[in-house]
């Protein structure tokens, strides 16, 4: 089927404007690629709502998630990449273009790449979807503010929940750091981390489940946890949950776009999907580091990739 | 009508960032309260979301009702000020 007058037509179509999307759209829209990006949440991605990030190349002090989201942002706009605050719902293959359903009507695209990253995983716990954002939170940048001179919990033990504990020192007056197994987080965060322990700010658990979030007057007032098995209560103003992430693909679930067991998106080397023509790249596809360099790396990769198929070189894995 | 807009945000907030730039794309002007800078106002947030987050957007129309929108949610957020 050929796209009516009506729908517009892309060459590019990135969906999700994160460290991965961004890049890609920096380097196609240099070589003058028709590019049009979709962004549903944040600009930027989990990276916006990141304090501080340490181990992106080029920044020897560290750059702020939001000042880094909002110049990739700006790097891509210079060079002509138009953002759609809007969100896709369904891709469909019709031969020569692919057929995007958007919250701005379909448009159509000869190429997509998908690079629409993670979200952070709920626990799963009684009281959690109860006291979401009254209590239960899963960005420190957005709701820290809220608990100044406050007890709280974080859990999780990977660098996200290790980052967003440092952070959230700045608030509150104690922190249970709540962690199912060890903690996962780099020997850097660690080490920053110990110093708030050494000062009594945080309280590490290692080997603790969550049970229950409960409260009172509709306000969070504790965790129901075990550590090493044995039943134990925190008594906490607030929760913040970062335990890992889920992959933003479910608008392509009922697309013929494979996914692996854990729902991000399978792609060969040279990351294209099994739906010719769209690509993916950063926290979206499996085997992701979830590092934001990497995503950068990767969208830099699916760039010159979707180039080469839209002049026909592309090969075939 | 929209008659006026208030937002409640915080610095690190990039959620409040977005809520901002799409009513700015919409050349709508709005007020700004920014809870690191007046965190006495932090009280009112909570009052008229009944959460503690931000951005806490508030659209006030012409005949005075109001419209309490949390986080950034385009799919409520758009039809509030259109």
């Amino acid at each position: 089927m050929e796209p009516t007058e009506d729908n517009p037509k892309h060459d590019v179509v990135v969906i999700g404007c994160g460290p991965a999307g961004l890049t890609s759209a920096i380097y196609t829209t240099r070589e003058d690629i028709d590019t049009m990006m979709f962004e549903r949440g944040v600009v930027g991605g989990l990276a916006a709502v990141t304090d501080k990030i340490d181990n992106y190349p080029g920044f020897p002090d560290g750059v702020e998630g939001l000042k880094l989201a909002d110049d990739l942002r700006k790097q891509a706009e210079r060079f002509g990449a138009k953002i759609e605050l809007g969100e896709v719902s369904a891709i469909s293959d019709e031969g020569e273009y692919k057929r995007l359903s958007t919250t701005s009507g379909d448009i159509m695209a000869k190429s997509i790449l998908i690079a629409t990253g993670s979200d952070y995983k709920k626990v799963g716990v009684p009281g959690e979807a109860e006291y979401y954002a009254r209590g239960v939170h899963y960005c420190a940048t957005c709701d820290g503010a809220f608990y100044r001179d406050k007890n709280i919990a974080v859990i999780g033990g990977g660098n996200s929940a290790v980052q967003e504990t440092i952070f959230l020192t700045r608030f509150a007056t104690h922190i249970d750091l709540l962690v199912r197994s060890t903690i996962k987080a780099s020997d850097v965060l660690q080490k920053e981390l110990d110093e708030y322990v050494q000062k009594g700010k945080v309280t590490i658990h290692l080997n603790t489940t969550i049970d229950e979030i409960k409260g009172e007057n509709n306000v969070v007032n504790k965790v129901i946890a075990k550590t090493n098995n044995e039943p134990t209560e925190f008594s906490v103003d607030g929760v913040f949950v970062f335990i890992g992430l889920i992959p933003n693909t479910q608008f392509i679930k009922n697309t013929p776009i494979k996914l692996d067991e854990l729902g991000f998106i399978l792609t060969d080397k040279y990351l294209s999907t099994n739906m010719k023509g769209v690509f993916a790249a950063g926290d979206v596809r499996s085997g992701a580091t979830m590092q934001i360099a990497s995503a950068a790396g990767e969208g830099a990769t699916a760039a010159l990739m979707l180039r080469e198929f839209l002049e026909g070189r592309l090969p075939t894995s | 009508m929209v008659k006026n807009i208030t937002i409640f945000t915080t610095n690190t907030c990039a959620y409040c960032q977005m809520v901002k730039k799409y009513l700015g794309a919409k050349g709508m002007s709005y007020e700004e309260i920014n809870l690191d800078e007046f965190p006495q106002r932090q009280a009112e947030a909570i009052e008229l979301s009944g959460t503690m987050t931000v951005p806490v957007t508030v659209v006030t129309k012409q005949d005075e009702s109001k419209e309490v929108i949390i986080g950034y949610n385009l799919s409520r957020l758009a039809p509030a000020v259109a």
